[in-house]
């Protein structure tokens, strides 16, 4: 009997593993770089390039942006999308690809869209603008390169589920 | 050696225990006051107020108060006078006398907890003013939440009237009304805009009968564009035909921008909501550092500046006040703050000087609830124009500023009024959760042709009306009490 749960345990804990590992395939693998723009009205957030296939190159760029008067409407509709997120920090032209969506992400709920960027080096950019909403706050995030804008927006997305990731954002929406 | 060690320890202790009490306002304890006295109160039915105005209509001096909307704990507060659950809209008040202020109704507004819902903005015209209103009527330009601006007929102040109404919009806020031409720059989201508050340029002259004049905004914010959108309108003013300047300010805690507008070109202009229109009128935009925003751009202008009398040129100057909001709990966030900026040469406007409570002097970012400018007086009436303004400053009660040399701005009175059983709570996130503190939060101001200063809470706390006393009277050229 005591075997049995001993058998039981261990693959159980693999299978943990082995959910964990795929959480990370799917999140592909994002080093921390420094925050690359000025200093403007909102503190400082963070800032990550891929470094795995299918994303390799992109920047995803995520901050808190506390304090709006629109506490009980969530991210209202795409427009909201564009002014809040981070576009016009990379580039101030940027043209929406497609209306926008309802999204869930770390148990907070808002919008999410595709644009195109033109980049200062002339070069045309495919980004994903996210605005998630609790409460007063807002959780800020883009993610932009030169690859192809699904596979880029799938993996950050399985980046921003993450435990460390969670507990970041929930963090810095508190002022912590 | 025993015997100082506890002397000191005792010490240490008494000036925690001052520091405690100072951070922390409790029920039934004094305002704390300087060279300004509370006359009257109104518990404004603890409904959470924003906006207020006093008009002169007839023999007596009437109160619109504009609120916010209700909290979690009371989405609907219950009128005493009606018995009834009534989300918050305007309370309408007679303060002839105001040391015994009677509130007189409550017109509801758009159900909606906090910044959704009410009828945050106020405005009065009389009838006699306005070129093709009623001579005998008194009109109420108010907003109904988020989703439209209306008009009453409020010539019993006591049984408004409406009489029109302007719906449809994603947002609404501070707008302003010429009573002399009816025009309104109403502060309004268009739904096809890209910005949740933009102007609506509005012939109000027939309060019956609005007529639209253009849509009006930042390039960037119209429909159909694309990139980078402006920070969104906080509200103008307006000098009317005579100044011919309309000030707008953008903006409320960050990014904010005063924008300069030649009225006759704003509404004579091409009024398609191109960026080539937009900027038509445009004389200059002066932004402001990205901490600060403009929620409210007084214009005084053609000031008097003693300092500069013996100078062959720019004795006087045109001043822009700008005033901040604060909008995060505990200093969340950079001081929100009082600037004044000489527009004198107006394609240059220049930022000249600058005005905050200290800090320390109460240890305000510990009290709870927001700390920083909110709001001005917007006042003209001789009797504080260009001289004195008074400033909003939430959990710092109310400021009264000598502005007289705009270059130097100097605090001469406060008042912080006492918090009451009314006073709501107001919450920070902590790990896990929220931390509360109550704390009276000073929302906005508005002074009478008398010289009474009116200010109402944002944290239920109602209505408090001061009156100047001491050396502070003297800076407004007020008779002694």
């Amino acid at each position: 009997m005591r075997r049995a749960m001993v058998v039981a345990a261990v693959i159980a804990l693999g299978a943990l593993s082995g959910a964990r590992a795929d959480e990370t395939e799917r999140a592909g693998r994002w080093q921390e770089i420094a925050w690359p723009f000025p200093r403007d009205g909102w503190p400082a957030g963070r800032a990550f390039r891929c470094i795995a296939d299918g994303c390799d190159g992109a920047e995803l760029y995520i901050r808190a942006k506390r304090g709006f008067c629109n506490c009980d409407t969530g991210v209202a509709d795409d427009d909201e999308v564009d002014r809040v997120t981070d576009l016009d920090l990379i580039s101030p032209r940027f043209v929406p690809a497609a209306p926008g969506h309802l999204i869930g992400v770390a148990a907070m709920q808002g919008r999410i869209r595709h644009y195109g960027l033109d980049m200062p080096d002339g070069a045309r950019h495919a980004a994903t603008g996210l605005a998630l909403s609790r409460r007063c706050d807002l959780l800020v995030a883009v993610a932009q390169g030169p690859g192809e804008a699904n596979a880029v927006q799938s993996a950050a997305l399985a980046f921003l589920e993450t435990e460390e990731m969670k507990q970041w954002m929930a963090a810095a929406l508190d002022g912590r | 050696m025993f015997r100082r060690v506890l002397t000191a320890a005792g010490l240490v202790l008494f000036a925690c225990s001052t520091a405690a009490y100072a951070q922390k306002q409790t029920i039934g304890a004094p305002p704390e006051a300087s060279n300004m006295k509370l006359v009257g109160t109104n518990d404004l039915q603890a409904r959470s107020a924003y906006q207020p105005t006093i008009h002169h209509q007839g023999d007596r001096w009437i109160a619109y108060i504009g609120h916010h909307g209700g909290t979690d704990d009371a989405p609907a507060p219950v009128n005493p006078m009606t018995g009834q659950a009534e989300p918050n809209g305007t309370s309408i008040v007679d303060v002839t006398d105001p040391a015994r202020p009677k509130y007189l109704r409550h017109l509801p507004g758009q159900e909606g907890k906090y910044e959704s819902g009410g009828a945050q903005m106020v405005r009065i015209c009389d009838g006699k003013t306005l070129p093709k209103g009623d001579p005998n009527a008194v009109y109420m330009l108010r907003t109904f939440g988020s989703e439209a601006h209306e008009i009453w007929n409020v010539t019993d102040p006591a049984s408004p009237v409406l009489i029109a109404r302007i719906a449809g919009l994603k947002d609404t806020h501070k707008s302003w009304w010429e009573c002399d031409t009816g025009i309104a720059f109403l502060v309004s989201g268009a739904p096809d805009w890209r910005t949740r508050r933009m102007t609506q340029v509005y012939d109000l002259s027939d309060p019956a009968h609005p007529q639209k004049i253009r849509d009006f905004g930042l390039p960037g914010q119209e429909p159909g564009s694309t990139g980078a959108v402006p920070t969104e309108l906080h509200g103008p003013i307006s000098t009317g035909p005579n100044g011919n300047r309309v000030y707008f300010g953008y903006g409320t805690n960050k990014g904010g921008i005063l924008q300069i507008v030649d009225r006759e070109k704003l509404l004579t202009g091409p009024m398609e909501p191109t960026p080539d229109n937009l900027r038509f009128p445009e004389i200059a935009r002066m932004p402001m550092s990205a901490f600060n925003g403009a929620h409210t751009t007084f214009p005084m202008l053609d000031m008097p500046v003693a300092e500069f009398a013996e100078d062959k040129d720019g004795k006087t100057r045109d001043i822009v006040m700008i005033v901040d909001e604060a909008i995060l709990n505990e200093c969340g966030e950079a001081r929100q703050m009082v600037w004044f900026a000489d527009v004198t040469t107006e394609t240059r406007p220049m930022m000249i000087s600058s005005y905050t409570v200290p800090e320390a002097s109460g240890q305000f970012c510990q009290r709870g609830g927001r700390f920083g400018s909110h709001s001005s007086n917007e006042s003209m009436a001789p009797v504080y124009y260009k001289k004195m303004a008074f400033i909003a400053f939430f959990n710092a009660g109310v400021r009264a500023l000598d502005i007289r040399d705009p270059y130097h701005p100097k605090e001469v009175g406060y008042f912080v009024p006492a918090i009451t059983s009314a006073t709501d709570k107001r919450c920070i996130p902590v790990e896990g959760g929220e931390r509360c503190k109550v704390a009276i939060q000073t929302n906005n101001v508005e002074t009478d042709d008398r010289g009474y200063i009116y200010i109402v809470d944002r944290a239920n706390t109602g209505l408090h009306i001061l009156e100047l006393t001491g050396p502070a009277r003297a800076v407004a050229g007020l008779p002694r009490n």
